[in-house]
């Protein structure tokens, strides 16, 4: 899910319309947040980045209170009443134990957008771009080859 | 028959107790994701966007097998990433069919030729190949010129070796609906089973956001393509949902009937949209705020969606719900060929669309476009 801020001119727009007169179906515009390291001062802006922390598909860094500084995909988050009681979940990218882990959101001191948005920057006219600039200099087989995981 | 008596009667009367047992919620076939990692990067896909630690991950087929039992579905769809990709894929399969589900392999089936061995046919088993289209459609569609003949080998090769084949067609905004019908043919006479169809998932994370079709358009495309159907066209669809897509009925989403299941667990709410994960089945169905998703919950999200994923169970559900309803799923299915002036109409008169440039290779309206594209410094290439 998308925060509010990332979501609501297109929600906005949608929300004029009847579902069933929607012709083409804009996209969403999306934020950058990569390399952002916002301020977590207050319970809001702890949650609020939190949550985008959670609809961006690259890694992030968390340090933790007590000093641990843990790297990887967050990939949910509950919502409870405070913020003892609610938490982050991650799948660490680095080190020996790769198991998952449960993090409240009171334990967490600071937050790096710090891996790569793979979901950013490979827009469909920059493909049709780069497909005709290599049909014109004569290459066959054109793809998009998916990401190197090495 | 697009599907086997078997298949029928085994979702027939698992949805006739579901609902003797007083079951609001229950789901129908499981969209298993054993990993997310693939061999295409198509522009309209919002699954492979991960870090690669994440793309490296794989369920195990115990875990694959322990969510099937969580469920107790009769049909698990294994979507991906490219499943061929996974190690253990044949083992995964096997240990399906050993416990009587019927599984849709979906594959772009750039590996099915050289993997085929590894696969038992078995009345259990269908490939479900993506094929979005003709040639020219299919490869810009997955950004890889060649990927149809690739394709299409496979299915022959999996057709010839005694499989089940199905496929699935994607459709996106600019689809030319009398393309999509020669399509049709051309499956069908390379000996598939049956087709699916779908409109393109509105995937917030995937590259192209600019081709995802509203529900109006959806509608007007698919009454084109849909209606005045050839009798040889066998559909593995629910015809009262290929009714909704032709925009014949309403139906609400029951994103229950079709729920996800990858490397973080069951997704919530459903296979389009990510709220999050819970750890058992139990947990998603009691956890989710239903009231929250569908086009009728007025959630924006959900606006325009008419996928499968959520409305091809609403079918089922409409089928078995009531004598009318089956008496109307009879009708499609014996009587419907859908003959219908206007759409014909339509179809005849039915003009590309200049911003489907995925569905215009060669033609002049895309060679006017490759002229503009090349010579605009406007435009940043992506990767
Ligand atoms: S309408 Fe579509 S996006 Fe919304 S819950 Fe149903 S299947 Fe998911």
């Amino acid at each position: 899910m998308a925060t509010e801020q990332q979501e609501h001119l297109k929600i906005e727009e949608l929300q004029q319309l009847n579902p069933d007169q929607i012709e083409v179906m804009a996209g969403r515009d999306r934020e950058n947040l990569e390399g952002w390291i916002p301020v977590l001062a207050t319970e809001a802006e702890v949650k609020d980045a939190l949550e985008k922390a959670f609809d961006y598909r690259g890694d992030v860094t968390l340090t933790l209170k007590s000093g641990e500084v843990v790297e990887g995909y967050l990939y949910d988050r509950r919502h409870g009443k405070t913020l003892d009681d609610s938490l982050v979940r991650m799948m660490p990218s680095k080190g020996e134990d790769r198991s998952r882990r449960s993090i409240p959101y009171s334990e967490i001191a600071a937050l790096n957008f710090s891996g790569r948005d793979t979901a950013a920057g490979k827009t469909f006219d920059a493909w049709v771009k780069k497909y005709w600039e290599k049909k014109a200099a004569g290459e066959t087989n054109i793809q998009i080859e998916p990401e190197k995981l090495d | 028959m697009a599907i086997p008596v078997s298949q029928a009667w085994t979702v027939a009367t698992y949805v006739i107790k579901q609902k003797l047992a007083g079951r609001k919620r229950y789901p129908l076939v499981l969209m298993l994701e054993p990993l997310f990692r693939c061999n295409l990067a198509c522009a309209g896909c919002g699954k492979i966007q991960y870090p690669a630690h994440i793309l490296k991950a794989e369920l195990t087929p115990e875990e694959c097998f322990k969510a099937v039992e969580e469920c107790g579905v009769p049909m698990v769809s294994i979507p991906g990433g490219e499943p061929l990709l996974h190690p253990k894929m044949p083992e995964i399969v096997q240990g399906l069919i050993d416990r009587k589900k019927y599984v849709y392999m979906c594959t772009n089936a750039l590996l099915l030729k050289e993997k085929l061995h590894l696969f038992k046919p078995s009345k259990y088993l269908s490939f479900s190949v993506h094929v979005d289209g003709e040639k020219e459609h299919h490869d810009f569609g997955v950004c890889r010129e060649g990927g149809h003949d690739i394709a299409m080998e496979g299915v022959r090769a999996a057709v010839a070796a005694g499989f089940r084949v199905t496929t699935n067609t994607t459709l996106f905004d600019g689809a030319d609906p009398n393309s999509v019908r020669r399509h049709f043919d051309q499956l069908m006479d390379a000996g598939v089973d049956s087709m699916m169809i779908s409109p393109g998932y509105t995937y917030d994370k995937a590259p192209d956001q600019k081709h995802f079709l509203g529900r109006a358009r959806s509608r007007k495309l698919f009454n084109a393509l849909l209606s005045n159907r050839k009798k040889r066209w066998q559909f593995n669809a629910n015809p009262i949902f290929l009714e909704f897509l032709m925009g014949k009925r309403e139906l609400t989403c029951t994103p229950w009937g079709m729920p996800t299941f990858s490397i973080f667990g069951w997704q919530k709410p459903c296979y389009l949209l990510q709220d999050g994960y819970a750890d058992t089945f139990q947990e998603l169905l009691d956890e989710v705020d239903w009231a929250n998703y569908g086009t009728e919950s007025g959630n924006p999200r959900c606006a325009n969606c008419m996928v499968h994923s959520g409305y091809e169970a609403s079918g089922v559900n409409y089928t078995f719900g009531s004598l009318k309803g089956l008496i109307a799923t009879a009708k499609a299915m014996f009587g419907g060929t859908y003959e219908d002036e206007k759409a014909l109409k339509d179809l005849n008169e039915w003009a590309p669309t200049n911003h489907g440039q995925l569905v215009q290779i060669g033609s002049g309206i895309l060679s006017a476009e490759s002229e503009r594209v090349n010579h605009s410094e406007s435009l940043v290439a992506g990767d």
